[in-house]
């Protein structure tokens, strides 16, 4: 076969051979922790490297006017919107071990494990970014969601712990049941679970319609799921209160980039002539999303717990852009690539404050948290800012790009929704801020939290430098995803 | 202009809050006047940009780059007649709120950055030409002074800081999708994307489109202003601020409001501009009276102060939509003035406060015994404020009520009960807190204005003399930009300028 391309699954293959070494090891040497760190920055490294390597023959191919190249016999794809997405799966992956590494320490024997799974799924989700064929995207999609429900009672302490780790299991599965069923409609009436091929056959129908509707509605259903947008969204709030402080920020962030970025080659190419059709639903989920996430957010004591509603009203903004279709595709790689940073900041900083593997973070932690830890406070600010879509982080260019694509589109309503949302949504981010800066620690907040680790600190000044550099100058990076993406 | 005089403005002062958050924390005796020192620099450069300035209409110290191309946003800044005095007055109150700002006990370094940071914001704000740079600057300042209000206001600052945030963010959100509908508009007019507020003047835009984007984009500026009934954010804020704080956002803050009305709503939208004129006139006059009146009855200073700016903000506004020359003249030169008048009498409300812990009028009397060159600043102020022929307050509102006279004389006529009512308003507080013998024990020791205190109102009164009694320094320069506006609104709808000038017989 002449398009074995190794280069297109580099990167996902270093990261299943760090795994795989990291759990040999552990077996076998069972070394400390220290060690374990060598072995983990040296695949990185290579993980990245991989990147680049396909990043440049990407670039290559966009030169001579390809828009990527297919390989292994049409089941992955490395085009713009694959490369992109693994850059930031990537990111995430590197932030979240270094945001991680304090629970690491405190877990011991179940710190390898930990780093395995992270590493899995996040090469699940890298083949589901890059999956040119409805199989191959359920088989990322699993690996990826597999890895997270382990994940997600790896730190387990409290019943909270169990309950978020079932949870997730459970809907999680359903979800992806969903989502196969789709697929296995949709092959019954085409005979084909190709991406692109299916575009070709839904431009002429043969099985009645109903069974193409039904099958778009169930792919789309399997993955609104997985990226919390509403009325998808009940299991969110209790995993990401319950699961381990440490990684509950990858798990969020990791799962989002891999389901948008499979919704928008779905809706994007095998839909692509029904979007009369799916347009105005997907529409009416974001707005759903966008007011339920934000008004459920409003009333949360706990900040763990407001992070995962205020990522249901995100999912809806960005499904705003998914709707706009695919003018809106750079917007919406942006905006994943900001919004994602920011969310796995913001979850470190919590586990920093209630510690690594705690269940929950109420508000009351935060209480004069800018006088015990300046720098967490900052931030945390920083992030929250640019959450919140606040002009001067690149939040604001994130919304703005997608509100673009989205009105030029005909979708005015949702973008008038989305920004009276975004004014209420200022509350409950300001609410955290209010707490850092301007009320002092009372007998409800928890102990002082110690300094960040070298790591930790590190994990901010990227979140806080990707949210204020790219807020005044976007520039780099959309230039860096324009290049590729056609 | 090779040199980028602007962007070295916004520059300045960002520069000197990292300067200032870098230095060791524990040698308080450093931050305040190192600040002081480098807020002073902008001043020089807005000087320069006053010498520089030719009485033109256009835009000068123009600078454009790309930001992002391909969605038509470009770093596009340029001053007029108008936004030059706003920079200046913006310039000259920085420093002042941060010499007053002695009592700031709670990390000073960062309420001094934050004062800073606010002032590049401002300059921002007035100089950007490309409406998404414009929207950055005009949200990016609410972020200090949520702080500056959130942190170091008094009991209820916190309530404060959230309500005044939510009010303008609302506004700027109903804002931004005018912006961009404005620029989805351009694209499918001409075929490529911008923001540019240039290429947006040059769109035609139908009469209905018009009339939303006027009400988007005027919410937006009247809950700034702030204009009746958008205003209730401003007592609570004003009265929660501390003094720098309430000086910056009377002195400059409001008048992003009416600036935003010059510079967006009657140029990009001149249609809507003169159908709803009427609208926007009724809720100013009502802002006057309502304002004074409500002043009338305060019991604290500050909040009298605060309703008092509603009221004056209201002529600005009542002159704006006048359409004629000495109505915007008077609108845009009263921004100044208020500035001026309205920061000298928070910053003397402020060491009031700093002396007797209250601002409550009846806990004062006879202060004109104990504290004499205090009060005396304050009459003078006070005269200031109410208009008084030779002062700056005159200027502005003759000009104002000179220009809506005539196009709408019932407005200008309702309007000057408004500055009778200053007159009560101020002089009877005077009269409350300052005259008669001091009869309460804690009135009698009030120590009188220091050597440092006695300085920072040294600029403010000579800004006073001078704009009262040689206002065209100013005019001048306002006048070209100001008359640009009105022919455009002439040469874009059936609207005739009344030729109704002072000093000959109309006919």
């Amino acid at each position: 076969m002449s398009d074995l391309i190794w280069s297109a699954i580099a990167p996902e293959i270093l990261l299943v051979i760090v795994a795989a070494l990291v759990l040999v090891v552990e077996v076998w040497k069972r070394p400390p922790l220290k060690s374990m760190a060598l072995l983990i920055g040296a695949g990185l490294a290579g993980t990245w490297a991989a990147w680049f390597l396909q990043f440049s023959r990407l670039q290559d191919l966009v030169e001579l006017g390809s828009p990527g190249a297919l390989a292994f016999n049409g089941m992955v794809v490395s085009d713009g919107t694959s490369v992109i997405a693994e850059l930031i799966l990537l990111v995430i992956l590197t932030l979240g071990v270094a945001l991680a590494w304090p629970m690491l320490a405190e877990i011991g024997q179940r710190s390898a494990e930990t780093l395995v799974l992270m590493f899995l799924a996040t090469s699940g989700f890298m083949f589901l970014v890059a999956s040119a064929n409805l199989v191959m995207a359920f088989i990322g999609l699993e690996v990826g969601s597999i890895s997270l429900y382990v994940l997600a009672a790896v730190a387990r302490k409290s019943r909270l712990a169990d309950e978020a780790a079932m949870k997730y299991f459970l809907l999680g599965s359903f979800a992806s049941a969903v989502f196969i069923y789709g697929v296995a409609l949709l092959y019954a009436g085409s005979g084909s679970v190709s991406i692109d091929a299916l575009a070709v056959f839904n431009g002429r129908i043969i099985v009645s319609p109903g069974v193409l509707y039904v099958s778009m509605a169930m792919l789309v259903v399997g993955v609104l799921f997985k990226v919390t947008a509403a009325p998808f969204h009940a299991w969110a709030p209790d995993v990401y209160q319950g699961s381990a402080a440490g990684v509950v920020g990858f798990m969020a962030a990791s799962a989002k980039v891999g389901g948008f970025v499979a919704l928008v080659r779905i809706v994007g190419i095998t839909f692509v002539r029904f979007s009369v059709d799916w347009r105005p639903a997907l529409a009416a989920i974001a707005a759903l999303s966008i007011v339920l996430g934000t008004l459920l957010a409003l009333s949360q004591t706990d900040f763990r717990r407001m992070l995962a509603y205020s990522g249901v009203a995100h999912a809806g903004f960005i499904l705003v852009g998914v709707a706009a279709g695919r003018s809106a595709t750079e917007s919406i790689l942006f905006y994943l690539a900001v919004y994602t940073v920011q969310l796995v900041a913001a979850f470190g900083i919590a586990a920093m404050v209630s510690g690594p593997t705690s269940s929950g973070s109420p508000f009351s932690s935060y209480k004069g948290l800018a006088s015990r830890s300046p720098l967490m406070a900052a931030g945390l600010a920083v992030t929250m800012l640019g959450m919140s879509g606040m002009p001067i982080t690149s939040g604001f260019i994130g919304k703005l790009g997608v509100f673009r694509s989205a009105w030029a589109q005909g979708l005015e309503w949702v973008v008038v929704v989305a920004l009276v949302a975004s004014v209420a949504a200022f509350f409950f981010y300001l609410r955290v801020i209010v707490d850092m800066y301007m009320r002092d620690a009372d007998e409800d907040t928890a102990d002082v939290p110690d300094e960040p680790p070298v790591a930790g600190r590190l994990a901010i000044a990227v979140a806080v430098v990707i949210t204020i550099l790219f807020g005044l100058y976007p520039a780099p990076l959309l230039d860096l995803i324009r290049n590729v993406v056609s | 202009m090779d040199f980028p005089m602007l962007s070295v403005l916004i520059l300045v002062p960002v520069l000197a809050a990292v300067i200032v958050m870098v230095l060791p924390a524990n040698r308080t005796e450093l931050h305040l006047p190192v600040a002081l020192v480098l807020s002073l620099l902008p001043v020089g450069l807005a000087g320069v940009l006053f010498a520089r300035f030719e009485s033109a209409a256009g835009f000068q110290f123009v600078e454009q780059a790309a930001l992002i191309e391909r969605w038509g946003i470009s770093w596009h800044l340029g001053i007029d007649g108008i936004a030059l005095p706003l920079i200046l007055l913006t310039t000259v109150l920085v420093p002042i709120s941060i010499a007053a700002s002695t009592s700031i006990a709670k990390s000073p370094q960062l309420f001094l950055a934050m004062v800073l940071l606010l002032e590049a914001g401002l300059i921002g704000v007035f100089s950007a030409l490309d409406l998404i740079v414009f929207f950055v600057f005009f949200e990016a300042i609410l972020i200090p002074m949520y702080f500056i209000i959130g942190i170091w206001g008094s009991e209820n600052r916190i309530y404060a800081a959230i309500k005044f945030f939510l009010y303008t963010a609302f506004g700027s959100a109903l804002m931004l999708a005018g912006i961009i509908a404005l620029s989805v508009l351009q694209q499918q007019k001409t075929g490529f994307a911008s923001f540019d507020y240039n290429e947006l003047l040059t769109l035609e835009i139908a009469p209905g489109t018009q009339a939303w984007l006027f009400a988007v984009f005027g919410i937006a500026f009247a809950i700034k202003v702030p204009m009746f009934p958008v205003h209730t954010w401003l007592p609570d804020a004003h009265v929660q601020a501390p003094t720098a704080g309430s000086v910056l956002l009377a002195g400059v803050m409001l008048k992003l409001g009416t600036y935003g009305f010059l510079r967006f709503n009657l140029p990009l939208f001149p249609d809507a501009a003169v159908k709803y004129a009427p609208v926007v006139a009724t809720l100013a006059v009502i802002g006057i009276v309502y304002g004074a009146a409500v002043a009338i009855v305060q019991t604290d200073l500050k909040k009298l102060v605060a309703y008092s700016s509603v009221s004056h903000l209201g002529f600005i506004m009542l002159g704006i939509v006048a359409f004629t020359q000495s109505g915007l003249d008077g609108g845009v030169i009263q921004m100044v003035n208020h500035g001026i008048t309205t920061g000298a009498l928070f910053l003397l409300v402020g060491m009031l406060y700093e002396r007797r812990h209250t601002k409550l009028i009846a806990d004062f009397g006879g202060l004109q015994k104990t504290m004499p060159i205090f009060a005396g600043v304050f009459l003078f102020s006070t005269f200031a404020s109410i208009g008084l022929p030779g002062l700056n307050g005159f200027v502005g509102e003759f000009l104002v009520l000179v220009g809506s006279y005539a196009t709408r004389p019932v407005f200008a006529i309702i309007a000057t009960a408004g500055v009778v009512l200053a007159a009560i308003y101020l002089l009877w507080a005077y009269e409350r807190v300052f005259t008669g013998e001091p009869d309460k024990p804690e009135n009698v020791n009030v120590p009188d204005l220091n050597l440092r205190e006695t300085l920072i109102f040294v600029p403010l009164i000579i800004l006073i003399l001078t704009l009262g009694l040689y206002p065209k320094v100013l005019l001048n320069r306002i006048e070209p930009s100001t008359a640009a506006i009105i022919d455009r609104i002439e040469a874009t709808t059936d609207f005739v300028e009344p030729t109704f000038v002072i000093g000959e017989p109309s006919e």
